[in-house]
C-alpha cells in the first residue's frame, strides 16, 4: 500500500480525536494497526486516543515503544507529544525533543520544542543550555534572552543550593549586559534586566538603567516596570527624590495612586534622619507634607479620598516617629471623612485602622458617630447609618459585651434591615440589596452572644435573619457564607452545603474556598451509609489541581514565545503555590478518610493512596486559604467571627494534616506490601510530582513518622489527638509482624505469582523466612482497647450533656474511623494459612478479642446515635426553635409559618446527619472485616 | 486610597470578594493566563492598602492594521468598593494603554443591553453604541429582560489616532448584526 493510501486512512483518525470520538479512533487504529502492526504513526495515535479515553497503562507501553525508536517524523511527534502532556510525563516529553534535535541539529522548531520541554519540566538548567545552543545555531535575540531568564529562574529556584544563588545571578548579569547594546529593549527585556540588578543589589547601576530614554519611557507608559522602579528607588535609598517625582505626579497629573502618597511619606519619614537631632527638620517636613495633603483633600472634596486617608496616615506614622503632634488632629481627620465620606461602602474598611485614639478623643468619636440617624430614608443615609453601626461595634469595650447588650444591638439591626428593605424593592433579583449589611452584622451579634452563653437559640436567631435576607439577595455570597459557618456549628451540614453550592464555586476558587465546607468533612459526612455528597465535592474541588499541572506549563512556554519575562516567574510560583497547596492535600486526606469508609479496602486502594500520601508528608505546603473573603465586624481585640465560627475552635492547617499524614502513612504501610524505602514508579501514570522544597523531607520517612510536635498536636482536638496515639500504639504492637510478613526485595515490585518461591527450598514462604523468625507475639497494649472504651463513655457524657451536635458526631465518627484502620492494620492476619505457616495463631486471637470488642463499643456509638437522632426533627425541637426566635416574629415579614419552616429544615437536617451516621458505623460493623 | 498596580498570576488566589457575582465569570486558569502572557500590559488590578483587592480590569489589543484596538475583556469593582470611580481609573489605565501602547484606534467592550446601570457608566466614559450584537450571551438563554437580556451592545471610545472619529457612529442602537459577526 502506498503512503499516500495510509495517509489518507490515517485522516479520518485525526477527524475522530478532534470530534472528541476516541472509540471511533481507536476502533480505526487496531484495525489499520492489524495491516501495518509496525506503524509508529498509527501507534502515537492509538496512544492518544487511549490517553484521551483514560486508559492509561496501555496507552504508557505505546508511548514508550514509540518513543525508543526515536521518532523526528512530524505526525508521529505531534501525536506523541499530546498524548504524554496528557499523561502528564514531562520528562518523556524532554526525551522525545532532544532526541529529535539531536538527529536534525538544524531544525530549529525541535530544539525549540526541546527547549519548551524542558521549561515544562522546570528543568531550567537544561532549558538554558538549549538556548544558548539554539542561539549558536539560529542567531537569535530572543534565544539570549531565554537562555538568561533560564538563568534567573534557576538562581530563584527554592531547590538551588544558596551558594549557587549568586553565581548564577552574577552569571545572568553578565550575559544580560553583555548583549544589552546590541539588542531592542523592550518593557519585558527592560524588567527582567531591572529585576536581576535588583537581587544583586545593584541598585545604583538599575537606577542608571532605567534613567535612561527607554527606561524612562518604559516606565511612563508599564505598570511592571514602574512598580519595579519604586522598589528600586526605595531599596537604594532615593526616597527623597522618589517623593519628588510622585508630588509632582499628584500635584501636575492629579495621580491619585496611593502608592504616589506612600512615596512621599516614605520621603518624609527618611529612616537616615530620623535621629533625634534631626528632629526639627523631621517636624518641618511632617508640617510641609500635612500642607500638600491638605490642599489636595480640599481640591478633592468627595471626589477622591486619597489624601484624606494620606493625612490620617501622616499623624499615625507620626505618632510611630514621635513627632509631637496635636492629639485631636487625628480625631477631626477622622470626624471629616465620615462627615465628607461616610457613605461609602468602603468608610468603615478605611478608618479602621486609623481608630487608634486616646479616651478623651475616643469619646468624642464615638459622640459623633452615635448621632447617627438610623432612618433608612435613602440610600445615602442607609450607608451612613450601617457605616456608623460597624465603626461603634468596632470601638465596643470588653464590659459592653454582655449577653444582654448584645441583644439589644442585634434587635435594633434587625429592625432597622426590615425598615431598609423597601429601599431595594424594585431593584433587579439579581441585585444585592443595599441593607443587607444589616442582616450581615445583626447576624454577627448573634454569634457572640452565642460565643457569651454558649445558647444554641442565638444562632437559630441568626439563621432566621440570615434565611430570610438571602432570599431577599440571593446574590450575596457574605450571607451564604455566613450560613454555611453557623450550619455547620448546628451541625447541619447540609444546609451548609447547599448555601455553599449556591456560591457557584469554581476553577481556581475551589482552593481558597473549599475549606468553608471540606474542613474536618469527616465530622459531617454520611459516605458510610451511602450519600456521597461530600465525596464526589472532595474530587470536584480537586480537578483544579490537575488542571494547573496541566495549563500552567504552557502559558509559561507561551510567555517565553511572546517574550513575557515579566510574567514567567510569577507563573512558575503560582504552579508551584497551587501544586503545592495545603488545601489540597487537606481535602486529599479528607478524601481518603470517606473512602475508606465507603469503599471495600484492596490492596491497590491501601498502595495507591500510600503513595499519594507519601508524596505529600514530603512537600513543603503553601496555604493559599483565602480566609480574609468572609468581612469581621466583631469588636477590635475580640476573636474575629470567622474564628468565633471554627469547629472546636481550631482550624485544620499544616500540624493537623502532618499528623493525620503520620496516622495514614502508619496504618498503609503496615497493610501495604510495599517498602517504603523504595519509590514505585511503575504505580504512576505521570511524573513523580516535582519535588517541593523541604529540608525536613531529607530525614529518613521512619524517622519522621515517629515525631510530633506540640505546634502539629495543637491543632487537633482532644479526641483526634486520642487517635493519633490509639494509632501510634496499634502500628507499634502490629509492625513488627507486618515488617515480617511483608515481601522482600524484588518481590517488593512484583508480588509473587504463585506464593512459593522455586530456588530457596530453606524459605517456607519464599521470602526467605522461617516460622521460626517471627517475632514474639505480645500482648496488645492497653491503649488499643481503652481507646474504644473511652470513646464509648466520651460519647454517652456528651450526649447526656446534651452537648452540639457536631461535638457528639466527632467522637462518632472518630471512633468509625478507629475501628476501620484497625481493621485495615489487621487485615494481613486474615490468610489462615501465613498464619499458620508462621505459628501467628496467638496474634490473631488477640486481634479478633479487640476486634469484637471495638465493634461492640462502636456499633453501640451508631445504635444509641440513631435513637437520639429520633428526638430530632419532632414537632418539639421545631416548636422550641421557634420560641427561640419570638423576638423576629414581631416583624411583620418573619411570621410563625416561616420561622417554622426554617426550623423544620434545620431539625430535619440534623436529624438526618446524626440517623445517617449512626447507619453508616452500623454498616461499617456489619461488614466483615 | 488604592494601589493601582499590574494584575499578577497570584491575584487568583484572592479575587474572591470580586469574582463571587453573578456578573462576574471565573475562568479556568488558562484565561487569565493566556492574558497574562500576552497582554500582561492591558492587565491592572486595584488594592486597598490592607491587602484586600478592589478591583481589576483584563484587556487586551487586536484587529486588523486598518482597525487595531483595545478591547475591555473584564472589568470588576468589589460590591464593598463601589462608588469610588475605580471604574473610571482601571478603564482610564486600559485606554492610555490602548492609545499609548498599542496606537489602538479605539476602545471596545461589550455589555449586555438589560445592563443600564453599566452603559451609564460607560457612556460617561466617553463611550458610545457602534452596533447591537444578537444573541451574544445566548448560552444563558432569555431571561426576564427577554432579548435585551443575551443581546449585548458592542460599545467604543476613539483614541487620539481616530481624529475624524471614524469608528463610532451616532446610531449604533439601530445596527444589528448576528455574534457570528463579532467573533
Amino acid at each position: 500500500m502506498s503512503s499516500l493510501t495510509l495517509e489518507r486512512q490515517i485522516r479520518p483518525i485525526y477527524d475522530a480525536l478532534d470530534s472528541g470520538s476516541h472509540k471511533s479512533a481507536l476502533v480505526t487504529c487496531n484495525k489499520l494497526l492489524k495491516k501495518h502492526p509496525k506503524n509508529d504513526h498509527l501507534k502515537a495515535l492509538k496512544a492518544l486516543a487511549l490517553t484521551r479515553a483514560q486508559k492509561f497503562e496501555e496507552a504508557i507501553v505505546l508511548c514508550e515503544e514509540v518513543l525508543a525508536t526515536k521518532p523526528t517524523d512530524d505526525g508521529i511527534i505531534n501525536a506523541l507529544m499530546h498524548a504524554l502532556r496528557h499523561l502528564g510525563r514531562f520528562a518523556d516529553l524532554v526525551k522525545l525533543f532532544e532526541d529529535a534535535f539531536k538527529q536534525q541539529p538544524d531544525n530549529d522548531e525541535f530544539g525549540r520544542q526541546a527547549f519548551f520541554a524542558n521549561v515544562r519540566a522546570g528543568n531550567w538548567k537544561a532549558a538554558q543550555l538549549l538556548a544558548n545552543k539554539l542561539n549558536k545555531q539560529f542567531r537569535n535575540d530572543r534565544y539570549v534572552f531565554w537562555g538568561i531568564t533560564c538563568t534567573f529562574l534557576q538562581a530563584n529556584d527554592p531547590l538551588t543550593a544558596p551558594e549557587m544563588r549568586d553565581i548564577l545571578l552574577k552569571l545572568a548579569h553578565r550575559l544580560i549586559t553583555a548583549c544589552w547594546k546590541q539588542v531592542e529593549v523592550h518593557p519585558d527585556r527592560l524588567y527582567l534586566h531591572t529585576s536581576i540588578l535588583q537581587q544583586l543589589g545593584l541598585y545604583e547601576d538599575a537606577r542608571e538603567l532605567l534613567g535612561t530614554e527607554s527606561g524612562r519611557f518604559f516606565c511612563a507608559r508599564n505598570l511592571s516596570c514602574d512598580h519595579l522602579r519604586r522598589e528600586i528607588m526605595k531599596a537604594g535609598g532615593w526616597q527623597m527624590e522618589e517623593g519628588g517625582i510622585a508630588e509632582q505626579r499628584i500635584v501636575e497629573k492629579r495621580d491619585r495612586n496611593w502608592l504616589e502618597f506612600v512615596s512621599i511619606l516614605d520621603a518624609t519619614f527618611l529612616p537616615s534622619t530620623l535621629h533625634q537631632s534631626n528632629l526639627p527638620d523631621l517636624a518641618q517636613r511632617v508640617a510641609k507634607t500635612r500642607d500638600l495633603f491638605l490642599k489636595v483633600s480640599e481640591q478633592d472634596g468627595s471626589h477622591d479620598r486619597t489624601a484624606q486617608l494620606a493625612l490620617m496616615e501622616l499623624e499615625k506614622l507620626s505618632v510611630v516617629h514621635e513627632v509631637p503632634s496635636e492629639p485631636s488632629r487625628l480625631l477631626n481627620l477622622l470626624k471629616h471623612y465620615f462627615e465628607v465620606l461616610g457613605d461609602k461602602a468602603a468608610c468603615y474598611e478605611d478608618l479602621r485602622s486609623y481608630i487608634d485614639l486616646g479616651s478623651e478623643e475616643l469619646h468624642d468619636w464615638i459622640t459623633l458617630i452615635e448621632k447617627t440617624t438610623h432612618t433608612p430614608s435613602s440610600g445615602i443615609a442607609l450607608r451612613r447609618s450601617i457605616n456608623a453601626h460597624k465603626l461603634l461595634r468596632y470601638v465596643l469595650s470588653a464590659t459592653q459585651l454582655t449577653v444582654d447588650q448584645e441583644g439589644i444591638r442585634a434587635t435594633d439591626l434587625v429592625r432597622e434591615y426590615f425598615e431598609a428593605l423597601p429601599l431595594g424593592k424594585d431593584l433587579p433579583k439579581l441585585e444585592l440589596q443595599p441593607a443587607d449589611d444589616l442582616a450581615i452584622l445583626a447576624a454577627q451579634v448573634y454569634v457572640n452572644m452565642f460565643v457569651l452563653d454558649n445558647a444554641m437559640a442565638h444562632l437559630h436567631n441568626a439563621v432566621v435573619i440570615l434565611e430570610y435576607a438571602s432570599k431577599k439577595s440571593p446574590q450575596s455570597y457574605q450571607i451564604h457564607l455566613e450560613l454555611v459557618r453557623i450550619y455547620r456549628l448546628l451541625g447541619a451540614p447540609q444546609l451548609a452545603l447547599d448555601h455553599y453550592r449556591l456560591l457557584n464555586v469554581k476553577q481556581v476558587q475551589n482552593d481558597t474556598m473549599s475549606y468553608f465546607i471540606l474542613s474536618r468533612a469527616t465530622n459531617f459526612s454520611l459516605a458510610a451509609s451511602g450519600d456521597l455528597a461530600y465525596v464526589s465535592e472532595c474530587l470536584e474541588s480537586s480537578h483544579i489541581y490537575f488542571s494547573n499541572s496541566q495549563e500552567t506549563s504552557e502559558f509559561i512556554v507561551k510567555s517565553f514565545n511572546m517574550e513575557k519575562y515579566s510574567q514567567i516567574h510569577e507563573l512558575v510560583v503560582f504552579e508551584e503555590r497551587l501544586d503545592n497547596s495545603l488545601q489540597r492535600d487537606l481535602v486529599k486526606i479528607e478524601h481518603v478518610r470517606l473512602r475508606i469508609s465507603h469503599e471495600p479496602v484492596s490492596s491497590e486502594l491501601v498502595d495507591m493512596e500510600l503513595i499519594e500520601l507519601k508524596f505529600i508528608f514530603d512537600r513543603l505546603h503553601h496555604d493559599n486559604r483565602d480566609l480574609e473573603v468572609l468581612p469581621n465586624y466583631q469588636p477590635r481585640g475580640q476573636p474575629s467571627f470567622l474564628s468565633q465560627t471554627t469547629l472546636f475552635g481550631k482550624e485544620p492547617a499544616g500540624g493537623w494534616l502532618s499528623i493525620f499524614l503520620k496516622i495514614y502513612i502508619k496504618v498503609l504501610s503496615g497493610a501495604s506490601d510495599l517498602d517504603l524505602s523504595v519509590e514505585d514508579d511503575k504505580l504512576l501514570v505521570g511524573d513523580r510530582p516535582r519535588q517541593s522544597y523541604n529540608p525536613d523531607a531529607k530525614k529518613p520517612l521512619m524517622e519522621r513518622l515517629a515525631v510530633q510536635s506540640a505546634d502539629e498536636l495543637s491543632e487537633l482536638t482532644e479526641d483526634e489527638v486520642a487517635l493519633f496515639h490509639y494509632v501510634t500504639d496499634l502500628t507499634n504492637w502490629l509492625d513488627p509482624f507486618h515488617n515480617f510478613l511483608r515481601p522482600r526485595g524484588e518481590a517488593t515490585k512484583l508480588p509473587p505469582k504463585n506464593g512459593h518461591s522455586s530456588h530457596d527450598g530453606a524459605s517456607a514462604d519464599g521470602h526467605g523466612r522461617k516460622p521460626d523468625d517471627a517475632p514474639h507475639i505480645s500482648e496488645p497494649p492497653d491503649s488499643i482497647l481503652s481507646y474504644f472504651k473511652n470513646a464509648y463513655a466520651k460519647f454517652t457524657r456528651a450526649v447526656t450533656a446534651s452537648r452540639p451536635i457536631y461535638e457528639i458526631l466527632h467522637i462518632a465518627t472518630l471512633a468509625q474511623e478507629a475501628l476501620l484502620l484497625f481493621s485495615i492494620c489487621t487485615k494481613r492476619f486474615k490468610d489462615a494459612s501465613i498464619v499458620r505457616i508462621h505459628k501467628l495463631g496467638m496474634l490473631v486471637q488477640h486481634i479478633k478479642t479487640l476486634r469484637a470488642s471495638a465493634i461492640d463499643a462502636v456499633r453501640d456509638i451508631g445504635t444509641q446515635l440513631i435513637k437520639i437522632s429520633e428526638l430530632e426533627g419532632t414537632s418539639d425541637k421545631r416548636k422550641q426553635f421557634v420560641e427561640n426566635c419570638i423576638a423576629l416574629q414581631t416583624h411583620a415579614e418573619i411570621t410563625h409559618e416561616y420561622v417554622l419552616d426554617v426550623g423544620k429544615k434545620l431539625t430535619e437536617s440534623q436529624r438526618k446527619v446524626m440517623e445517617g451516621v449512626g447507619r453508616g458505623i452500623e454498616r461499617v460493623c456489619k461488614t466483615p472485616m | 486610597m488604592s494601589i493601582i498596580r499590574p494584575f499578577r498570576a497570584d491575584d487568583l488566589f484572592r479575587f474572591n470578594n470580586i469574582n463571587l457575582n453573578i456578573w462576574t465569570e471565573t475562568y479556568g486558569l488558562g484565561f487569565y493566563f493566556n492574558y497574562l502572557s500576552r497582554w500582561p500590559d492591558m492587565c491592572c488590578a486595584a488594592q486597598h492598602p490592607n491587602g484586600r483587592l478592589m478591583g481589576y480590569v483584563l484587556g487586551k489589543a487586536e484587529g486588523s492594521p486598518h482597525d487595531f484596538h483595545g478591547h475591555v475583556t473584564a472589568l470588576s469593582v468589589a460590591p464593598e468598593y463601589r462608588r469610588l470611580s475605580l471604574a473610571r481609573i482601571l478603564m482610564n489605565f486600559l485606554e492610555t494603554a490602548s492609545d499609548d501602547v498599542y496606537g489602538g484606534l479605539f476602545v471596545d467592550l461589550y455589555v449586555r443591553c438589560t445592563n443600564s446601570i453599566a452603559i451609564d457608566l460607560y457612556e460617561g466614559l466617553g463611550y458610545s453604541v457602534y452596533r447591537r450584537v444578537r444573541e451574544y450571551y445566548g448560552s444563558l438563554g432569555l431571561g426576564p429582560g427577554g432579548k435585551d437580556e443575551e443581546d449585548a451592545f458592542d460599545m467604543r471610545k476613539p483614541m487620539s489616532k481616530d481624529m475624524y472619529r471614524r469608528s463610532v457612529r451616532p446610531n449604533g442602537r439601530d445596527v444589528i448584526v448576528s455574534a457570528h459577526d463579532v467573533s
